[in-house]
């Protein structure tokens, strides 16, 4: 496979943080801004899709320093875009503010 | 800065919010300073008060006397070809374009990156 | 108490794990498998005796199987019968035998290729034409392509029969012992198995035609799609 031009397929978002009350954090679930996501309707074609958190580790694995998560967006979280994620394991919370790659699969259009 | 649009009877404005966003209607009325009374009897807007926080003026007006009722307002905005004068601004144009562009489909998209090759 | 599921849903349809993943842990490969047995025709419930006798009417309707004298201590326990079955994978109603397709990920992510019909595993044939974009027929799941509006003219070609899975099968190796030669081979390339190529070419001849019809689509399919910055895929029509 050669592609001269870099080619993104994901839509870009952001870890706001965990789900939350006032005083407990829910670490098990991830609260996400998606790009150009500013409604809950507009989250309706986001659902069920498949989230990547691409970090930086210290620790060469299969000669690679690069690590993913990958999660899964659940349902919308309020009325203004941000969405709620499941992540195989929990976030970490140096992740808060860092980017995630929303893929477009599994697709439904 | 001069004004040139005013809020008066037979101001032409840009519905932005709710079931009739981005339909015409024209100030039949002036109920106070932020509220007037609306009609669009040619794009399907029901008479009806209207803040604007959910209108904008335009620069289009239309000769009208006041609290014009709905049908004769109809036959004026006919004669006067409203929709005619907003199809010429740039505003429309743009409103148009911007619709056009939403809808186009991936190969449209394709195409037009074509096009804009040979021309640039 | 009744255990958690093993595989709880995130949400309705999106379950934890995936389904080779819940198969995995069900381990369902390691127990033997029962041949389901055919369903023999019901015998007769009753058989006729001759009873002698000259009043007794000469014969008479007999139970065939005598009800048993005693019950059995303990219930046997009977396997509860499965009533769900397998249905075909419903197609998509934005795919059609024509429509372009974006690959979503994998070798191919990004190409724009052209559906050409479901097989039985629910997997869409598909195919670039290679010519164009170098995406042989393959098989994809539905679920990693986005369907376009865009429709390749399809009506006056027929897809063989004989592409069906067991065509995309791969072929079983034996286990032999490596030798020295093979080893140095392995990491290499094979060529393409012949039949294959000589496929490609005859599926896409007539794909290739029906897409010259249309300007610009064959340079469509060549180029790859990707989001640039403002482009948003739940504005976008596809």
């Amino acid at each position: 496979m050669v592609n001269e031009r870099p080619h993104r397929l994901y839509a870009k978002g952001r870890v706001l943080g965990f789900t939350r009350s006032k005083r407990n954090t829910k670490e098990h679930t991830s609260l996400l801004q998606l790009e150009g996501v500013r409604t809950s309707e507009d989250t309706q074609f986001y659902l069920g899709k498949r989230v990547a958190y691409v970090y930086r580790a210290k620790r060469v694995i299969d000669g690679s320093r690069i690590r993913v998560i990958w999660g899964r967006i659940t349902r919308p979280h309020g009325t203004s875009g941000a969405v709620r994620a499941k992540f195989r394991s929990n976030l970490p919370p140096r992740s808060f503010g860092a980017g995630v790659r929303v893929m477009l699969y599994p697709s439904r259009v | 800065m001069v004004f040139s649009r005013f809020v008066e009877v037979g101001r032409v404005v840009l519905i932005t919010y709710g079931p009739d966003a981005g339909k015409l209607a024209v100030i039949v009325d002036i109920i106070d300073h932020s509220r007037v009374l609306v009609d669009g009897p040619t794009t399907g807007v029901e008479r009806q008060a209207i803040s604007f926080k959910r209108a904008t003026l335009t620069d289009l007006k239309v000769k009208v006397p006041r609290t014009l009722g709905t049908p004769a307002l109809a036959k004026a905005l006919e004669k006067q070809d409203l929709a005619g004068q907003w199809k010429k601004t740039a505003w429309a144009k743009k409103i148009e374009s911007r619709t056009l562009r939403a809808q186009s489909s991936d190969f449209d998209r394709f195409k037009l990156m074509i096009a804009r090759r040979k021309v640039g | 108490m009744a255990h958690a599921p093993r595989n709880p849903a995130l949400v309705p349809g999106v379950s934890r794990f995936s389904r080779s993943q819940s198969y995995a842990k069900a381990a369902l490969f390691k127990k033997k498998k029962q041949a389901a047995k055919s369903k023999a025709a019901a015998p007769a419930a009753t058989k006729t005796k001759t009873v002698g006798g000259a009043k007794n009417g000469k014969s008479r309707a007999v139970l065939a199987a005598k009800a048993p004298r005693f019950y059995a201590a303990e219930d046997a326990p009977v396997p509860k019968v499965t009533r769900k079955t397998i249905r075909p994978v419903a197609l998509r109603s934005s795919i059609t035998p024509g429509t372009v397709l974006i690959v979503l990920s994998g070798k191919f992510a990004g190409k724009r290729v052209v559906f050409l019909k479901q097989l039985a595993s629910g997997l869409l044939l598909v195919t670039g034409p290679f010519k164009v974009n170098g995406v042989p027929l393959r098989r994809i799941n539905q679920a990693y392509v986005i369907a376009t509006s865009t429709k390749v003219d399809l009506s006056g070609v027929k897809v063989d029969e004989k592409f069906n899975d067991d065509y995309f099968k791969r072929a079983k190796e034996g286990k032999k012992q490596a030798t020295e030669e093979e080893l140095f081979e392995a990491g290499k390339k094979q060529p393409t198995a012949e039949h294959r190529v000589a496929d490609q070419k005859q599926v896409d001849k007539a794909i290739l035609a029906a897409v010259k019809k249309t300007p610009y689509l064959k340079a469509y399919l060549n180029s790859s799609f990707s989001l640039s910055k403002g482009q948003f895929p739940h504005l976008l029509r596809f």
